[in-house]
């Protein structure tokens, strides 16, 4: 194979004469595995420039700490309406709101049931007393009515001896 | 005018900019905050730059500027490149093969950074990131013509020194 042309291309590559095209032919030649051997001295110059050119040193973890860097300060100051600039009192108040209310639901229902216990403590006797109270009533209702029926059983008695009487008459 | 968006137009030049910089400081570390540096400084700058196309260039620009800041406040220079050397001979972690060739590209590589400092960013802005005499003119202040007489003597001592290591071995 000729390589005069890439030999041409070397010497004016040298003396500064090859154009950006030219020297991308070279080092793309210089890709290649089978190479000239008085041309092999250099294939590791034009290798090197190429793979420099590829190499990426500067990685994501770069990306993260720069984008972080810029897009801190770019925030430009825009209007913001009143509605958003109390937006974070809005929910502080929301927050206390809840805070309040629940606290004071939970105070109020502790003291009622303490009320309540209190209660409790008192309404035996009282629920006793109202019971016996009750019951004696009743036992009055009961006892009573029981000698009415025996004064009105006494008094139809007495219609029937009258009536006997009458019949006898 | 088109809004220059950082994502789109500045992040993506981040390992051009990362080489340069490098190219120019031989020290990774400085070359990560330079590049930050700079993203910063023009993404700081977007109202004042007129056309979108001059973005990467002025970049460059920029990013070249604090280089060469940052390196004359550093003293040893030569430090800087014994280290560079050292590390790059480490990492034995690569089959024979690569490594060989692994091996011929660090030297080419150090080959480079041995460079004088206005040869080896002329070789890096036109052999490695392809750009033309006029941008790298632009870019390093100078004319075309400096341009092109730094690039040249650049390109010779990389000639001889692979001739060298041809001729005399390593």
């Amino acid at each position: 194979m000729d390589y005069k042309y890439i030999e041409q291309l070397m010497e004016r590559y040298f003396n500064c004469e090859t154009s950006l095209q030219e020297e991308q032919i070279l080092r793309s030649f210089f890709q290649q595995e089978e190479i000239p051997a008085e041309l092999l001295p250099y294939r590791d110059l034009f290798r090197y420039e190429e793979e420099e050119a590829m190499e990426e040193k500067l990685g994501d973890d770069f990306d993260a700490k720069i984008l972080a860097m810029v897009e801190q300060p770019t925030v430009k100051a825009k209007p913001i309406p009143l509605r958003t600039r109390l937006y974070p009192f809005f929910k502080a108040a929301a927050a206390i709101a809840i805070v309040l209310t629940v606290g004071n639901a939970a105070q109020h229902s502790f003291s009622s049931e303490d009320n309540d216990f209190q209660q409790s403590n008192v309404q035996p006797e009282m629920g006793y007393q109202q019971s016996t109270s009750a019951l004696e009533m009743t036992a009055e209702e009961l006892s009573s009515p029981a000698t009415k029926t025996k004064e009105k059983e006494k008094s139809v008695d007495t219609l029937a001896v009258l009536t006997d009487r009458d019949t006898g008459l | 005018m088109e809004e220059l968006r950082f994502r789109n137009d500045i992040l993506p030049l981040k390992n051009k900019l990362y080489r340069l910089a490098l190219r120019i400081t031989l020290n990774t570390a400085e070359a990560e905050d330079i590049v930050q540096e700079t993203m910063i400084k023009v993404w700081n700058q977007r109202n004042q730059l007129e056309a979108l196309d001059s973005v990467e260039a002025y970049c460059l620009t920029i990013c070249r500027n604090l280089a060469l800041d940052k390196k004359d406040k550093k003293v040893s220079h030569v430090m800087e490149l014994t280290q560079e050397v050292q590390e790059s001979s480490l990492d034995p972690s690569t089959p024979h093969e690569n490594l060989v060739q692994d091996e011929r590209l660090k030297l080419v590589h150090e080959l480079f950074n041995q460079l004088p400092l206005n040869y080896r960013e002329v070789m890096q802005l036109r052999d490695i990131e392809g750009k033309s005499y006029k941008e790298i003119a632009r870019i390093l202040a100078l004319t075309e013509e400096q341009v092109k007489i730094n690039l040249f003597r650049a390109r010779q001592r990389i000639r001889e020194q692979i001739k060298n290591i041809e001729n005399y071995g390593l």
